[in-house]
């Protein structure tokens, strides 16, 4: 996903300076009315985007992650509480905190909220890819659903600048 | 409908008077100023998440405060300069007004920069309430002292563009004024349409400015009585509805001045047509409503309000696109025209306004969000409409306003500070590639290394291509002022760019 996003923006951005570059260089003659073939090309431009844009209105908004997982009961339930600046995990099963273990390819549910300031809960996997993230807010519990089908250790990151030590606030857990 | 002129009547030909003019050139040249600063502190900023400086965390939170706040406010009151120039090319206005908010301008940059960089100041520029209240490590004057500063700036903003307002409402009418005649069909006079966008920015800046106010007494409040409890899920909303708004309006500003003074270059009339009426008030309404799009990860928000947001995000995407781009387009292509450095500038922009706004619409999808939210995607998109989009038309504009003629300079250091402005983007761009969470004084403490390597690694690139885009930009104000065109030069060069 974060790859194709870079590839279609790079895709994006040649595309508009080689348009530019083409214009630059047809700019110099001149022909009256040598634009009226600028309008016609629009025409098929703003067709060929409100389609795209639509497409990707109808492939994007299903993935939301708000509903992930809803029709499943959780294997486990993790409350976790951002603070100035440590993350604190409440597994529901009452296991051991400090080594949380979740287990794998189950749907597990995150229970995100703050004690103090707005944090930001965002997981890494071992090889540094986001997996998914929520707000941390101070009076408001966020429902992040998961399901983990690497093994392997996690790293939580903050994601949402909470003052001095922000870049410092990490925690973890570990899959299986 | 009518469509009698109101009280004021345009000039038949627009120009700026000396007044106006030297007024203009006093704000802009205080706004570069600022600029060049607030990019020094960019940089300064790029060293350390590169390692190869070490500020204490206080230190670049601080500067990343005051760089944020400066950029968005600066280019904001820029945008708001350049409507007032595009309305006094029609009209007389009141210099008092435009002095008086200079002067507020001013006390407000003085207290904001003495708040962060010599208070320590560091909750961000847009301050996540209540984060500027608990556990600060700054002093409590620095919190009322930026509060007070934001609210004469905001202010100043206010009383400058009611100011615009109320003059294209007595010279045009409130319908004329925003092109409604034209949904009726073509009207006896044309509407030129900068004074139309005029009042597009104008207003959608009203709004976002005093959501910003309504924002500030809250905070001031709670400075004053630390016991009250506000909502920060409300005051989020609000403050991005304050901050999305206003930095957009200042860009959509930008283009105003490119519409006016292009077609002075191409000799080709941009003209105001339907479609630009329906696109530009819809562009209004878009920017009044995607600013959800900053709070997808906050779950608790109800999901239709975010799928608006990525409606409305993506909506802006297509009048903007198939209006001003290809209008740009159509101004240039096969026009004959001589290239300068004004005309190069505007078209730049655009461009730069086309990919930022391309990787802001990805990101605006909420199933993309998930993973490129407050990571260095998030100033990668950003940057690219400022740095290489709204900043160039402020060049373009003023080497246009300062009668320029020395075209070699002014387009050595303008092509130094593309290479220098889009390899500096690409180095942001990359880091969110690489998850890299944005805000990070540094990234020595993640304990991924396929993150904190590139990252750091990136920065320092970054840091480098901005220095060269710095060093571009100081060969470009030199040229400014090595040649000019005598008055009567200008006229000839600049005839119709008046109209
Ligand atoms: C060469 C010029 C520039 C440099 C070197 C620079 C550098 C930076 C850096 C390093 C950051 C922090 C990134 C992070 O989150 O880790 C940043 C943030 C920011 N920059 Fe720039 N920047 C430049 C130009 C601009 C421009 C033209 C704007 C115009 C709006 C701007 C507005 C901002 C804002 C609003 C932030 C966010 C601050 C915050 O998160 O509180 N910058 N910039
Ligand atoms: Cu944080």
């Amino acid at each position: 996903m974060i790859q194709m996003a870079g590839y279609l923006t790079l895709a994006v951005a040649l595309v508009i300076l080689g348009v530019a570059a083409f214009v630059y260089a047809r700019a110099r003659q001149s022909v009256p009315n040598g634009n009226a073939s600028v309008y016609r090309v629009r025409k098929y431009y703003a067709a060929a985007l409100a389609v795209a844009l639509l497409g990707a209105l109808a492939w994007s908004l299903p993935h939301t992650p708000y509903g992930a997982y809803s029709s499943e009961e959780p294997a486990m339930r993790v409350e976790v509480i951002g603070r100035m600046w440590f993350w604190e995990f409440k597994p529901s099963d009452g296991s051991s905190a400090d080594s949380l273990v979740i287990p794998l390819g189950k749907a597990v549910e995150f229970e995100v909220t703050a004690a103090d300031v707005n944090h930001g809960f965002g997981i890494y996997d071992s090889e540094g890819h986001l997996v998914g993230q929520t707000q941390a807010m101070p009076g408001y519990t966020n429902r992040l659903r998961l399901k983990f089908d690497e093994p392997g250790h996690y790293s939580v990151l903050c994601m949402e600048y909470c003052g001095m030590v922000h870049h410092m606030m990490i925690n973890g857990f570990t899959v299986r | 409908m009518s469509t009698t002129t109101g009280a004021l009547k345009p000039r038949e030909v627009p120009e700026i008077d000396a007044r106006s003019r030297r007024l203009v050139t006093i704000w802009l040249a205080t706004m570069l100023a600022a600029f060049v600063v607030m990019v020094i502190l960019g940089i300064t900023m790029r060293l350390n998440q590169g390692a190869a400086i070490k500020l204490m965390p206080n230190t670049f939170y601080a500067l990343m405060t005051m760089h944020g706040l400066g950029m968005a406010g600066g280019l904001f009151t820029a945008g708001v300069v350049l409507i007032w120039y595009l309305t006094a090319l029609r009209f007389q206005m009141n210099h008092t007004v435009m002095w008086v908010c200079y002067v507020l301008v001013l006390i407000g940059v003085v207290g904001v920069l003495a708040a962060t960089l010599v208070g320590h100041f560091a909750a961000g520029w847009y301050a996540l309430y209540p984060l500027p209240f608990v556990n600060a490590a700054w002093p409590s004057w620095t919190i009322g002292t930026t509060i007070v500063s934001l609210m004469i700036l905001g202010v100043a903003w206010l009383v400058m563009q009611m100011d615009i307002m109320r003059v294209l409402a007595a010279g045009y009418g409130l319908k004329r004024m925003f092109g409604l005649e034209y949904y009726k069909g073509e009207p006896a006079e044309p509407l030129p349409p900068a004074v139309m966008i005029t009042a597009v920015c104008a207003t959608a800046g009203i709004l976002g400015t005093v959501v910003g106010a309504a924002t500030l007494i809250i905070y001031l409040f709670k400075w004053v009585t630390p016991a009250t409890q506000f909502d920060p899920l409300l005051l989020k909303n609000t403050m991005f509805m304050f901050g999305h708004t206003i930095v957009n309006v200042a860009m959509y500003c930008g283009l105003g001045v490119m519409y006016q003074l292009m077609p002075a270059y191409t000799k080709r009339p941009w003209k105001v047509n339907r479609l630009l009426v329906i696109s530009w008030n819809a562009t209004l309404v878009f920017i009044l409503f995607a600013y959800f799009h900053h709070l997808y990860m906050d779950f608790a928000q109800p999901k239709a309000i975010q799928i608006l947001g990525q409606i409305a995000s993506y909506g802006s995407a297509l009048p903007a696109t198939a209006v001003t781009i290809f209008g740009v387009g159509s101004q240039l292509y096969r026009s004959g025209i001589k290239w300068t450095l004004t005309p190069f500038a505007f078209m730049m922009s655009v461009v730069g306004w086309g990919i930022g706004g391309a990787a802001a619409v990805i990101d605006a999808t909420i199933a993309v969000n998930r993973v490129f939210h407050n990571t260095l995607w998030v100033p990668a998109h950003f940057h690219t409409y400022f740095l290489v989009g709204f900043v160039l038309i402020l060049f373009g504009f003023l080497h246009h306003h300062l009668n320029s003629r020395a075209e070699r300079l002014a387009g050595t250091g303008f092509v130094t500070m593309l290479v220098g402005g889009y390899g500096f983007v690409l180095m942001f761009y990359l880091g969110g590639l690489s998850s890299v969470p944005r805000r990070y004084a540094d990234y020595s403490a993640i304990p991924l290394p396929s993150v904190s390597q590139p990252g750091t690694h990136y920065a320092l690139w970054g840091a480098l291509f901005a220095s060269l885009f710095l060093l571009g930009a100081l060969v470009f104000f030199l040229s400014n002022g090595i040649g000019r065109r005598s008055p009567g030069e200008a006229a000839v060069a600049g005839a119709g760019a008046r109209g």
